[in-house]
């Protein structure tokens, strides 16, 4: 059990800033057991629809408990921001470890580690009638021993209404800040039409997280929105990058950015592009990988298969129970409280005072 | 008439890998045919082109349907060739515009894509010009606006953004997507009238929105099926608040002094003329003329025009509800009905009181829901944008195309809407013209 109470944390370092702004977390020491925890301070005031979209996160993580879902330990008002208390997921998401360590993407083996345990929570949310909505790495965490769990519950959706069961849903998730969301969704998703969507929306997702994290890079990023969805709205899908999708092709420079921009979004130097080009030219993905983002990322929801039936796929085999993620990822720091960022946090605090006498006008 | 001047006769027929889509061809060309700028096949001759438009290819249809004695002249399908109009991709703010979903007399209503979000929107465009003829219509817009600012109800239309086109002297009110009218299903179904359940899911939902609107003070005074939407998730949604009323919220009464709604749907104190008038039984009864046209597809008045029908509301008791609605929906009938507004129920009365609204009706044998599909040709409501954005971001998308690509295109697995996005030129301003002639039929008031 964990306390309520704001006391009974010692902050020690900031994580992230995430959903715009809107929300900063913390590793934070609980002192009464000692014990390394993660806490989300929510500014609730900073805009209001996101009040009720935290109440659903917090909601819907109560009801439930899986090994691969991010579990919520306590909550609390402390001043006038909302505090949430979960375990320290000590190696962060596996979009920092991409952005941070793994620009080409992670190893086979790690991909396939993940994916497992990304599609296991999947079996079980959609057991309990809930479309998730929103995989992508940056929702996939890890923990220090290897766990992978699944978090970003406030845009699930349950298919339970009013105790009757919804066979299709037709409402896009709530937006986030920057709707970078958009790129992980399915295009039955994003059509909107009276055909609606179902459960198998997040196995696209989890196409699109295969792509991700195998590649690196988000598919779709850099690309308009609205042409992301006629992209995928006409049936074309991302794809991993090796020998046998990206074969090196004499382009010049200049046409080969550009592609390159459109397909990966990996836009920040045109020697990073060209090594990363050549890096995946160079590599062979298992025949078992492509195969299994193909299948999850059919334009048709129906022949998609379940997260069932993906955990049965062959790419899994190669898994051994002695395989330990963190070993896959040595190259990734833990997370350790560091001192320089305490001052940036008090850096914050004194920024955001600031703040609010900024808004009172001097009236002379 | 050219022999070589083909046409399909059903599109079911030449495409069956596409039973389901019915799509119209503006154009077909015949083979080895082409002009100045339309060079196929390396023809060195250009010859004339006959370019149909819709209506003559409808008579074309006629015609081939009174012979029986048909001569086909066979062509390759790589020989019929399409033409894909150009759809100008324009953007407002940041929306993309779509096709027009209806037209009214203030201006159209059109569909939109907020290009941020991905979101569908529908926007009602007002023109000044059109407004100012209309009595009251600047006011009432005016009214509008400040009404949805502040209303937020899951039965009640949700008003998104607000533009302003100063040199076009336009303005944009940009609403939550909707995909039907009750009114045009009703329409559109058999014997005009919902089976009882669908009849129930409705109406509980606008006593919700009704309960919602009289809480806040908002007397919407023109219920009535063509001012109830359905959204993709069958929620149903109160829209145009034009006439309504925001009472005065120190006033211990919901007295309203102006009536301008339908005139079908309008109590006898209003048709009358009475001076002033409770607002909240208004509504009351706008709804129970709503429920009795949802569950029998009449109206309980009725008159050739509106100083007829006025005059039977105002002196008449209402035609009693059919025997067939059974007891339950009969009493609700009857006492949303009442003459005296201070005999009708309030909102919480009726749920509190009416056993049809407390117990959800079954679905009889042989009844089937009316959904709101069933006016257009493209079923699931798929976005209009889409061939606009096609157009936006694939300029170089080929204008010209064969029968053979697009069976082609379409064999290839799961890319049906490949069609919506290369085709729906053809398609849409089919749709739109059904959508449109729908709209034009639909007055704003119903008589019969």
């Amino acid at each position: 059990m964990f306390n309520p109470d704001f006391n009974d944390y010692q902050l020690t370092s900031i994580i992230t800033e995430c959903c715009g702004g809107v929300a900063v977390v913390y590793s934070a020491l609980y002192k009464p057991s000692n014990q390394n925890v993660a806490i989300k301070r929510y500014f609730v005031d900073k805009t209001k629809e996101n009040a009720s979209l935290i109440q659903q996160d917090i909601l819907t993580r109560k009801e439930l408990q899986h090994a691969n879902i991010l579990p919520y330990l306590t909550s609390f008002v402390h001043g006038r921001e909302l505090y949430v208390v979960s375990p320290l997921m000590t190696f962060g998401s596996c979009r920092d470890i991409l952005d941070r360590y793994f620009h080409e993407g992670l190893p086979e083996l790690a991909c396939a580690i993940v994916l497992r345990d990304v599609l296991q929570a999947l079996q079980y949310l959609h057991k309990q009638l809930y479309i998730h909505r929103s995989v992508r790495a940056s929702h996939v965490l890890v923990g220090a021993n290897g766990g992978v769990r699944l978090s970003g519950l406030r845009s699930a959706a349950s298919l339970l209404l009013r105790g009757r069961r919804q066979r299709h849903l037709h409402q896009l998730p709530p937006p986030d800040h920057d709707n970078t969301n958009l790129m992980w969704l399915s295009p039955e998703l994003l059509e909107q039409n009276l055909k609606g969507y179902d459960e198998k929306s997040d196995i696209y997702s989890v196409g699109v997280l295969c792509c991700e994290l195998g590649n690196g890079a988000v598919p779709f990023a850099e690309v308009p929105s609205t042409l992301m969805l006629t992209e995928k709205v006409r049936g074309s899908r991302p794809q991993l990058l090796d020998c046998s999708t990206f074969p090196e092709p004499c382009l010049d420079d200049t046409e080969m950015k550009s592609m390159y921009n459109t397909d990966s979004g990996v836009g920040d130097s045109a020697d990073a592009v060209c090594r990363l080009r050549a890096l995946y030219a160079a590599r062979k993905l298992s025949d078992s990988f492509h195969q299994l983002s193909d299948l999850a990322l059919q334009r048709d929801p129906d022949k998609r298969p379940s997260a069932t039936q993906l955990l049965n796929h062959p790419f899994f085999k190669q898994i051994r129970k002695t395989d330990y993620l963190p070993g896959l990822i040595g190259r990734v720091k833990p997370i350790k409280p560091d001192p320089n960022d305490m001052s940036a946090l008090l850096l914050q605090e004194k920024l955001s005072e600031m703040e609010i006498e900024k808004t009172t006008e001097w009236d002379f | 008439m050219d022999p070589r001047m083909c046409r399909k006769i059903s599109s079911s027929e030449s495409l069956p890998d596409v039973d389901n889509e019915e799509y119209e061809v503006s154009t077909i060309i015949a083979p080895q045919e082409s002009d100045e700028n339309f060079m196929l096949d390396g023809s060195p001759e250009p010859h004339s082109v006959t370019w149909l438009d819709n209506d003559q290819i409808d008579e074309l249809d006629l015609n081939l349907d009174d012979q029986t004695n048909l001569c086909f002249h066979r062509v390759d399908s790589a020989d019929i060739i399409y033409r894909s109009k150009k759809k100008k991709c324009k953007m407002v703010g940041k929306y993309v515009m779509g096709d027009v979903l209806g037209e009214g007399s203030y201006g159209k209503v059109k569909e939109m894509l907020d290009s941020e979000t991905l979101c569908r929107r529908a926007v009602k465009i007002l023109k000044k010009r059109k407004l100012r003829r209309i009595p009251n219509g600047e006011q009432n817009v005016q009214r509008e606006i400040q009404l949805l600012r502040i209303l937020r109800h899951k039965n009640v239309i949700e008003l998104v953004d607000v533009m302003y086109n100063d040199e076009k002297q336009k303005m944009y009110l940009v609403m939550e997507f909707c995909v039907g009218v009750l009114q045009d299903m009703l329409e559109a179904s058999p014997g005009k009238k919902f089976p009882q359940r669908q009849a129930h899911d409705y109406f509980t939902q606008l006593l919700d929105g009704l309960e919602y609107l009289h809480g806040q003070g908002v007397v919407h005074k023109d219920i009535k099926p063509g001012n109830l939407l359905l959204t993709l998730d069958q929620k149903l949604k109160i829209t145009d608040f034009g006439v309504a009323e925001a009472l005065d919220m120190f006033s211990p009464e919901d007295t309203c002094y102006t009536g301008q709604g339908s005139p079908a749907f309008q109590p006898p104190e209003i048709a009358n003329g009475a001076e002033q008038f409770s607002g909240v039984k208004v509504d009351i009864w706008s709804s129970g003329v709503t429920l009795y046209n949802m569950t029998t597809g009449r109206y309980p008045f009725e008159g050739d025009n509106v100083y007829r029908l006025l005059e039977s509301i105002g002196r008449g008791e209402p035609a009693p509800p059919p025997a067939t609605l059974g007891p339950a929906l009969g009493q609700l009938l009857t006492n949303m009905l009442k003459r005296d507004p201070d005999l009708r129920p309030t909102v919480h009365e009726i749920r509190k009181h009416s056993r049809w609204v407390q117990a959800r009706p079954p679905l009889e044998a042989g009844e089937r829901l009316v959904s709101p599909r069933s006016r257009r040709s493209d079923e699931l409501h798929t976005s209009t944008v889409i061939p606009y954005l096609v157009e936006r971001h694939y300029p170089s998308a080929q204008d010209y195309f064969t029968e053979r690509d697009l069976r082609h295109e379409l064999g290839d697995g799961g890319s049906r809407t490949l069609s919506t996005a290369e085709l729906s030129d053809a398609a849409s301003s089919r749709r739109k013209r059904r959508w449109h002639s729908s709209c034009g039929r639909l007055p704003s008031c119903r008589l019969t």
